[in-house]
């Protein structure tokens, strides 16, 4: 049962330190799996869901990543994002206002930045949602 | 000697601004409390971005890219971020910072390049407009109280800015924190990222890495992130200095009304002892002279 070094930080704590099987991030073009001695890599991250599975057959943990990236080497996976979260840790009220709050904002004129900022509220509130929707 | 009641005068003046100091000591020290919990959490997240950084940097194809240096890209602006507090009575905190922003954009001004400001805090705000230097743009409510979203928001300014053209480089004047007690001023160029002033270090082993899903695409995507991570450290840093060098102006200031109660206690209590000398001297001079002035009038 090959594992790998698993580390993920926040801007604001380290969400997860410890060995791990199989990883799952949202990538720019799709989904990428990581597993046990995985080339060496760097991906790009955006807003998403994030699967981790510690053990083989072991149960999947899921988690909601913000805008980051990863870095693979030598077995050692860094994973840096400004947000992860826990399903739980989120609040479904707060998603929703947040969802409903960048879309009204996308249907005002809006100048390049507001409309990238907004964008980005958006996919992070979604991806958030879509999570707790599922726990339900 | 000052008269009793200029001297009482001048120690209930000075043990009110001492209320004051004490309760802005407190008020930092609880601040400072927070702030440093704040940097304590984000510095694994600071430093590990640079190191990756670094070493995406180093590993990464000849390339060109919007974010990376080039040489063919004129520098004909020079964007400054100068982080300073919302208020002052914090030591040298703010004035570090603005001196050396100061000096930077003489440097840039000989060399004849053109600089726009953006500050964060009031105190930086007014400082350049006392100075009649233009600011382009402050950000507001940013210094008290950082959080992800204002450093998003900044990053998002600047690098808008920066694609567009409208600024060529980008540095960033903050307060580093040293240790828990010193801070200094520094400066550091985020944009456009430098890749030949990383020094490589001869012992590691050129590893080859895949960059998914490409150079161009990853590098557009982390080298925001890494912008909006550094700044969110630097303004969470630059708060706590903020906090430490109030809460050490504050404790000299206290202890300096300390020292001038004392002094000023002692001179009080010597005035007070020489009007009461003067008065028992005086009345028992008066008492003395009457009573001289009796025995006469009984012998004659």
């Amino acid at each position: 049962m090959a594992q790998f070094e698993l580390k993920i930080i926040t801007s604001n704590r380290v969400f997860y330190a410890g060995s791990c099987h199989c990883l799952i991030l949202p990538a720019t073009d799709g989904e990428r799996a990581v597993m046990a001695h995985h080339e060496n890599a760097i991906l790009a991250v955006c807003p998403g869901e994030m699967r981790l599975q510690c053990e083989e057959n072991g149960p999947w943990t899921a988690a909601v990543l913000g805008q980051g990236f990863c870095e693979v080497a030598n077995n050692r996976v860094t994973l840096l994002s400004d947000t992860v979260e826990r399903p739980e840790e989120i609040d479904r009220v707060r998603a929703q206002e947040a969802y409903e709050r960048a879309r009204e904002r996308l249907r005002q004129k809006q100048n390049v930045r507001e409309y990238h900022l907004s964008q980005a509220a958006l996919a992070r509130a979604l991806s958030r949602l879509r999570e707790v929707d599922k726990r339900l | 000697m000052a008269g009793l009641k200029e001297i009482q005068n001048r120690i209930r003046s000075i043990q009110d601004t001492k209320k004051i100091t004490n309760a802005m000591y407190l008020i930092s020290s609880t601040k400072l409390k927070k702030a440093r919990r704040d940097l304590e959490a984000t510095e694994p997240y600071f430093y590990t971005l640079q190191g990756a950084l670094e070493r995406i940097l180093r590993h990464l194809p000849d390339m060109e890219h919007e974010f990376l240096e080039n040489p063919n890209r004129g520098k004909k602006t020079v964007a400054l971020l100068v982080i300073t507090a919302d208020r002052g009575m914090a030591g040298g905190y703010n004035h570090n910072v603005l001196r050396m922003a100061e000096k930077r954009i003489q440097e840039e001004k000989q060399k004849g390049r053109r600089c726009r400001l953006f500050v964060v805090g009031q105190v930086g705000r007014q400082y350049f407009a006392a100075r009649r230097i233009p600011i382009e743009e402050c950000f507001r409510y940013s210094a008290q109280n950082p959080t992800f979203n204002r450093a998003r928001w900044i990053t998002e300014t600047l690098l808008v800015e920066f694609q567009a053209g409208g600024i060529d480089e980008l540095c960033v004047f903050y307060t580093r924190m040293i240790n828990g007690m010193r801070s200094e001023a520094a400066v550091k160029q985020i944009l456009p990222v430098c890749r030949f002033e990383m020094k490589e270090p001869d012992d590691v082993m050129h590893e080859n890495f895949e960059i998914l899903p490409d150079a161009q695409e990853a590098l557009s995507a982390i080298i925001p992130n890494y912008t909006a991570g550094f700044l969110y450290g630097a303004l969470v840093e630059s708060f706590c200095s903020e906090q430490n060098a109030r809460m050490e102006a504050m404790q000299a200031a206290t202890d300096n009304a300390n020292e001038l109660l004392r002094d000023l206690g002692v001179l009080y209590n010597r005035a007070r002892q020489a009007a009461i000398t003067q008065e028992i001297t005086e009345v028992s001079s008066g008492a003395r002279a009457q009573k001289r002035s009796r025995e006469e009038e009984r012998r004659l």
